[in-house]
This record gives structure tokens, sequence and C-alpha cells, in this order.
């Protein structure tokens, strides 16, 4: 089974697979983080697949915001009054070996304001990017009452639609490539509570507009616009329940930028900006005992801080289904 | 196996990561100097705008060259030369021998800044930026498009004219560069600046920081040290001694004072009508043609943005009447109903080419305005066609002169017309870009860069067709964006041409063609 995530202006999106058998489900811990965006955050976690299955998921969810944070000072916008997105993902991993896992997926999301409103724009809808994704497990151990799993991941992403990036905050995403290295570490307890810490650092790359001149702290004569690399950190509590048919946990990501602007007062957003946020969590993932490979999820965050960040809630449901590929 | 087939997927990462890294992002035109085309020895006798004529301002007489005081200005300069830093020498690079250009992106790079629109108070009024109290908030200027062309057409004339007197006295006086007067003195620059007393580039630099300094007070400081590495620079390219330098302070410091002196009494202070004034004008409209625009902001704001710039005083139009346009289709004519549907054709089948076009052209809030744009596009053309100080200020002069008057043409329009924005009047209409604060009628885009193009187009006449086009394009970019009307570019555009003509036959006899 698969899982994932999505934040707004940071897609983020996160996977994990529950193994077809309970025996194994109890010793497999992964994560999985896939993809880019506005900022970036990392969730962690995840169980590996093994060497012969493959999971597909269907995600959707909606994100909204009311507020947002300009630089430091949170303040509304009735220009862009509420500002809703729409996303659905769909989302496939594929163990290689039973250390490795693979991971591809693609959003597409739509963006609008609600009315009334005073700046009367289009929102933005289409597929934003492509994440590809290596995971892999350097650590599977069992210590006293609990086991301890150790992964990393590698990811990939790259927009796949000619969508515009300075076009905030309808944007879809933030029109870069990204490279993501995560680090995972997971402790499972005997009594089926668990424990995880993640840390990620995001690589990004240029994001195009379509002028040949923004301002960022000073002139820019090129429609090329560097976007601020970020770090995140994860940590998580969860816990199995019904032998191993309900998964839940609570999560709290940070993420910083490493460089960047602030929003200017009473102006649009665009990739230059720093981004800092710091984001709560529920999260469950239902596996059907009589119906396998079959999983439902159901998830809800918020932003309860940050900088050049709205403040967004979401709320999200997916389907998981995974089974053999091969022999 | 398993081993190599992980080496080998992150090797491929690793290159797409390095091949990503190095994009240059260049704040500034990359150029390092050139030589000019022409050195204009009777540039002292064209005409300028402000002044009578190049000798109205005065400076004294430089000492001879082969006098102590010169002889010991030259064993200081190569003593300076001698213990340049590597700070000192980037600077030199940077200024090049033609920093009219470096000014001109200083001034854009305030608009840019500066180019913010206050937004609400907690309880739904506006402030408005106060020239009395700069630090705000909101911060004074708000650098929008009617502000930023009146502070790049003040720069420009001010240098313009400050050049012209520079140039007057450099070929009455004719004092060697001392790169000349001392063989073991190496020019950083192309020595086709042979001239040195006074300093053009002092002129210059003296004269924009004043400029500057008025326009965006809260930058004071950062434009003083811009002057001073400017004119350190002058002095230790080998082209100026410290004298030269000091009477192109004197020039500059003069036309500056006598360009900010118009400024102040050409009737910008009062742009930012009151409300009972700018209701006034709306209640007028509505008499006359049964229609006026409003504001749909959330928050409202109360008054259009600078309702009387209409009526500050032109540069080469005596009276902005003359260049009113004639009045745009009457709301629910049949030329009005055919431009709704066009406009909501276009808003359904957003393009990726007009998409591209409307966003190309936006220069909105936060960048540096249309009237920046093209004098952006000037200053590739003075660099590719080599043309030396005097002749691109004039350039510069020109542009902004036309474009002004183009903007205080189109405001007249605006405010006479007070025609509604798409938004207001076609219920649910969404657009792609954001509509300013004021009427619609003529499109401020329009004006402004069929002003600029025509200039440019006289100016450098091998580029006509293409600046008419971008200048069409620019146009057109307002009626994709949705937030204007077909009419608004095309009449804008015609009204654009027709304000530039007034400008270009006084640069046509002004002596230097």
């Amino acid at each position: 089974m698969c899982r994932i995530y999505q934040v707004q202006e940071q897609k983020l999106l996160f996977l994990t697979l529950v193994p077809p058998s309970k025996k194994i489900a109890s010793l497999l811990f992964a994560a999985m983080y896939l993809s880019i965006s506005l900022q970036a955050q990392t969730p962690s976690d995840a169980l590996m697949m093994n060497s012969k299955q493959i999971c597909f998921l269907l995600d959707y969810n909606y994100s909204s915001f009311d507020n947002y944070w300009e630089g430091e000072l949170k303040r509304e916008n009735q220009t862009i009054a509420m500002v809703k997105r729409n996303s659905i993902l769909s989302m496939v991993a594929v163990g290689i070996l039973d250390n490795l896992n693979f991971y591809a997926g693609v959003p597409y999301i739509k963006t609008e304001s609600t009315h009334p409103n005073g700046g009367k724009f289009a929102g933005a809808s289409g597929f934003q990017d492509l994440t590809v994704a290596l995971k892999y497990r350097w650590l599977n151990k069992q210590l006293g009452n609990g086991r301890l799993a150790g992964l990393a991941t590698i990811g990939f992403s790259i927009p796949v639609s000619q969508y515009l990036p300075d076009y905030m905050p309808y944007s879809i995403g933030l029109g870069t490539p990204e490279l993501s290295y995560r680090a995972i570490l997971e402790c499972r307890h005997n009594s089926d509570w668990y424990l995880r810490g993640a840390g990620t650092y995001l690589w990004r790359g240029y994001a195009k507009a379509e002028r040949e001149y923004y301002y960022n702290n000073g002139s820019y004569y090129t429609p090329w616009m560097d976007v601020p690399s970020a770090i995140t950190a994860e940590a998580v509590i969860g816990k199995w329940l019904f032998s191993d048919a309900l998964q839940i946990e609570l999560s709290y990501l940070g993420s910083r930028s490493l460089s960047g602007d602030d929003i200017r007062p009473y102006n649009p957003p665009q990739p230059t900006n720093k981004v800092h946020m710091d984001r709560v969590g529920v999260f469950a993932h239902y596996f059907f005992p009589k119906l396998k490979g079959l999983g439902f999820l159901a998830y809800h965050n918020r932003i309860v801080a940050g900088r050049n960040v709205p403040e967004m809630n979401t709320t999200g449901f997916g389907a998981t289904y995974f089974f053999n590929y091969r022999k | 196996m398993k081993n190599k087939t992980i080496q080998l997927l992150l090797s491929g990462l690793t290159l797409l990561f390095l091949y990503g890294c190095e994009k240059e992002l260049p704040n500034y035109y990359k150029i390092e100097g050139y030589e000019f085309a022409s050195t204009e020895p009777d540039g002292g006798n064209w005409t300028p705008i402000l002044i009578e004529s190049g000798d109205a301002i005065s400076i004294p007489a430089p000492d001879p060259v082969n006098s102590a005081s010169y002889l010991q200005e030259l064993e200081d300069l190569k003593t300076a030369m001698a213990q340049m830093s590597q700070a000192d020498a980037n600077a030199v690079t940077y200024w090049t021998q033609n920093p009219i250009i470096r000014w001109n992106e200083i001034a854009l790079e305030l608009i840019a800044k500066y180019n913010l629109i206050p937004g609400p108070n907690e309880d739904g009024s506006y402030t408005l930026p106060n020239p009395a109290n700069p630090n705000g908030p909101p911060a004074f200027p708000f650098a929008h498009p009617p502000y930023a062309v009146r502070v790049l057409a003040y720069l420009s004339v001010a240098q313009y004219d400050g050049l012209i007197s520079a140039w007057h006295y450099k070929y009455t006086y004719d004092r060697s560069a001392p790169f000349i007067q001392d063989e073991s003195i190496v020019t950083a620059y192309n020595d086709n600046s042979d001239i040195s007393y006074p300093s053009d580039g002092a002129v210059i630099a003296t004269a924009s920081r004043k400029v500057l300094t008025q326009m965006f007070p809260l930058e004071a400081k950062y434009l003083a040290e811009k002057e001073t590495e400017h004119l350190r620079s002058l002095l230790l390219s080998g082209a100026h001694l410290q004298s030269d330098i000091e009477a192109g302070k004197l020039i500059g410091d003069a036309i500056s004072t006598i360009a900010l002196a118009r400024a102040a009494s050409d009737g910008m202070k009062n742009a930012q009508a009151p409300k009972a004034v700018s209701d006034s004008l709306a209640s007028a409209a509505q008499a006359r043609f049964g229609w006026h625009w409003v504001n749909v902001e959330i928050p409202k704001r109360p008054v259009g943005l600078t309702p009387l710039f209409g009526r500050v005083q032109m540069w080469s139009v005596e009276n902005v009447e003359q260049t009113r346009p004639i009045p745009p289709p009457a709301i629910g004519s049949a030329a009005y109903e055919a431009d709704v549907s066009q406009l909501k054709s276009y808003a359904d089948n957003v393009t990726k080419e007009r998409r591209r076009i409307a966003n190309f052209w936006q220069d909105g809030l936060g960048t540096y305005t249309p009237p920046g744009h093209w004098n952006e596009f000037a200053k590739e053309f003075i660099v590719k066609y080599r043309l030396n100080p005097l002749r691109s200020a004039r350039t510069f002069a020109y542009l902004n002169m036309a474009m002004m008057d183009g903007g205080i043409s189109c405001w007249d329009a605006k405010y006479y017309y007070h025609y509604p924005r798409p938004i207001q009047v076609i219920e649910g209409f969404k657009t792609i870009a954001g509509t300013p604060n004021f009427p619609s009628y003529t499109s401020g885009h329009s004006v402004f860069s069929a002003a600029g193009a025509e200039v440019l187009a006289y100016i450098f006449p091998q580029e006509a067709s293409i600046v008419r086009a971008w200048a069409e394009e620019a146009a057109i970019s307002r009626v994709y964006g949705g937030i204007h009307w077909t009419f608004d570019a095309t009449v804008g555009t015609d009204q654009g041409k027709d304000v530039a003509e007034y400008t270009i036959n006084k640069a046509r006899n002004d002596g230097a063609d």
C-alpha cells in the first residue's frame, strides 16, 4: 500500500508501502518523499515493498488559505480572498529489490480564488511535476523490544507542463527541477508504537518567468529565477492498530529555505522567496483485511507558522492497491 | 550487482545536479565599454532642453597643462593608480566611459524597488505615500508608471543638458586627457575620450545622484555611495584628473538644480487629487458620456491613481487637449459588444503565445514599469550602435520626454473619458494580469510604448520596424491580459505616435542631425 501527503504550495508526497503479509509488515518501515514545489518539507517514513511488489496510489486533496505570511507579517488580502487548491495525484511504487524501491508520480492541480475577491484573477490548472525517486534501506535491525530501520531516499522532479511558476499565488508549482536527498530513521516498539525522524536537503534549480526583468533585492535582467534550496526536518509518532490493519500518526514538519527574499508589502510572492514553515498533521491508513492489497488513507494538516507561506490547511483522501507483479 | 545499479543511478543524478547548478543571473548590462562611433566636436552647440545653450552654466577655466598645479595633479593621479585595489579596478570596469548606462540602470532599480502599491489599513482605509514622511508606511514614493516616467525624464534631461554644457567647455578649453599628456598613464578605457576638461562622467554622476535623491529620498545614502564610487573610478581610469572631475561636478550640480526646480512646479505634486476632485471627474464623465470608471478592489480605493497627472506640464506639447483622442465606443454599442466578445474569447482561450505576450510586457507592480522597459531597449541600442555619452544622453532624454508627454496625454484621456475596465462591466470576467487602479481608455502601455518606439525609430532608423512592432505587441498584450479593451490599445498606439511627434520635431532641430 502506498500513501501520500500533499501540502499545497509545497507538493509533498509520501508514500508508504505496507507489505502483503502481516509477518513482513511488522518488520518493515520505509518512507519516501517525492517531489517538489514551493517550499519543501520532507515527510519521512514508509515501508519497503519486497522485490516482487508494485503499488498504485490515487489521491485527492483540497487545500485553502485565507491568510499568509508576508515576510513575518501575517495578513489577509482581499485581492485574492481565499485561495483554493484541488489536487489529484497518481503514483506508482515498485519493489526492485527487497531493500530498493522505485517511485514515480505526477499530480494534477487546479487553483482559484473564492468570490468575491478584489483582483478578479483567473486561477491556473495543469499537470505539475513528475517525480521519480529511489529509496534504499541500509539498516533493519532488532534492538531489545523494538526494531530500528534506516533508509535513504534520493528523488528528482521536473515540470511536465508549461505552467507558469511566476503567477503566484495561483501557480501550480515552482517550475524548477529539484533533487532531494533524504535520510530516515524509524523505531518501532513491540507495542506497535513507532517514532520516526527524517531530514531532507532539497536542491532547487531555476524557474523561468515570462518576463525579462524582476526585482529580488536588486535588479535581475533575466527570466530565470533562482529558487532557494531548502532543508526540512520531520518528527512522527504513530501506532499500528487492529493487527496492522490501521496505521495512525501525528506529525510535525519544519521547512527552511536556505536563501531568498521576502514577499514585498502587498505584492505577490515570487519563486525567489525565502519560505519557512511549521506544519502539523494527522494521518490514517486502513488496509482492508479481507480485500487483499486494497487500502484507504485520509489526512489533514495545517501550517501553523511560517514566513512567506500561506496559512494553508489541507485535507486529503486516497486509495492504494498493491499486488505482486512477478513471481 | 545491486551496488552497481545504485552507483549508476546515483551518478546519473549527480550529473543532473551539476548541469542545473550554474546560471548567470545578470544584475546589470555586462559590457566593458566600447569605442564610440563619433566624438561630436560640435556637440556643445546643440540646443539643450532646460537651459538656453551649453554656456549657460559657468565653470572656471582649467589650469594650463604646463602649470605646477597640473603637473602635481598628474603625479597624484599616477600615485593613486599605482595603489588601486581590486575593488577599484572592478569599479572602473563596471562604470565604463559611458556611465549614463549605469545611472539609468540605478534609476530602473529604484523604480522597481518602490513600485509597490500601498495596501489597505486594518480599518479598510488606505494611506498615501507622503514625501514629508518618506519612511511611511507606506514608504515614499510609490513609483508607478507616471512617477517612473517623470523620474526618467528629469534624470535624462538633466544628463543631456549637462553633457551639452560639458561638450561646450571641452571644445572651448581643449585640455587633453592625462593619458595623452603623460604616456606613462594607461587609460582603462578606449582612448577616444581624449579631451578631459570637464569630465562628462562627473557631470553624469553628480546630476544623476541629485535628481534621483530628490525622487527617492530614502536612497540618499545609497546614491551618494554610488556617486563616490563613480567619481573615484573616473580618476582611476586614467582618463581624468581631479580638476576635470571637479569641473564636471559643478555642471552636474547646476543642471540638476535647474531640472529639479522645473520638477517642483510641474504640477506633479497635485496629481494625486483629493477625493472630492476625483469624484467630480467621475461625475463629469457620467454626465457627458453616461458612464464612469469604478475601482472594484476590496476594500475599494477611494481615489484612482493620479487623476490630475494629465495636467502636469508637458515637455513638447503646449496643451494636452491637442493630443486627446477620439471618444471610445459607447457602452452597449455594437463596437463595444464586439469587443466584449473578443475579450471573452481571449479569456476562454489563453494560448501559450498570448500568455507569453501578456507577461513579457506586463511590467506591473514591483517592476521597472513600461517606460523602464523602453529605457532598457534604448540602452541596448546605444551599445549596439556605440553611441558616445552625448548621443546616449540625447537618446534617453527624447525617449523619456516623449514617454512622459505620452503618459500625461494618456492620463488626460483616462480621466476625461473615465471609461470602465473590463472587470467592471463584464459579469464574471477574470484576467491573467492585474487590473490597475485607473480608468481604461486609453492604455498607458500603448501610449508609452508607441511614443518610445517612435523616438527610437527616429534615432535608430535601422530598428524602426522592429521597435514599432514591439510597441504594437505591448499594446495588444494588455488586451490578452484581460485588463484593456482592444480600442484602448489601438487608439492608445495612435495617441503615442502623435504625442511623440512633438518631441521628435524638437529633436530634429537641436543641431544634432
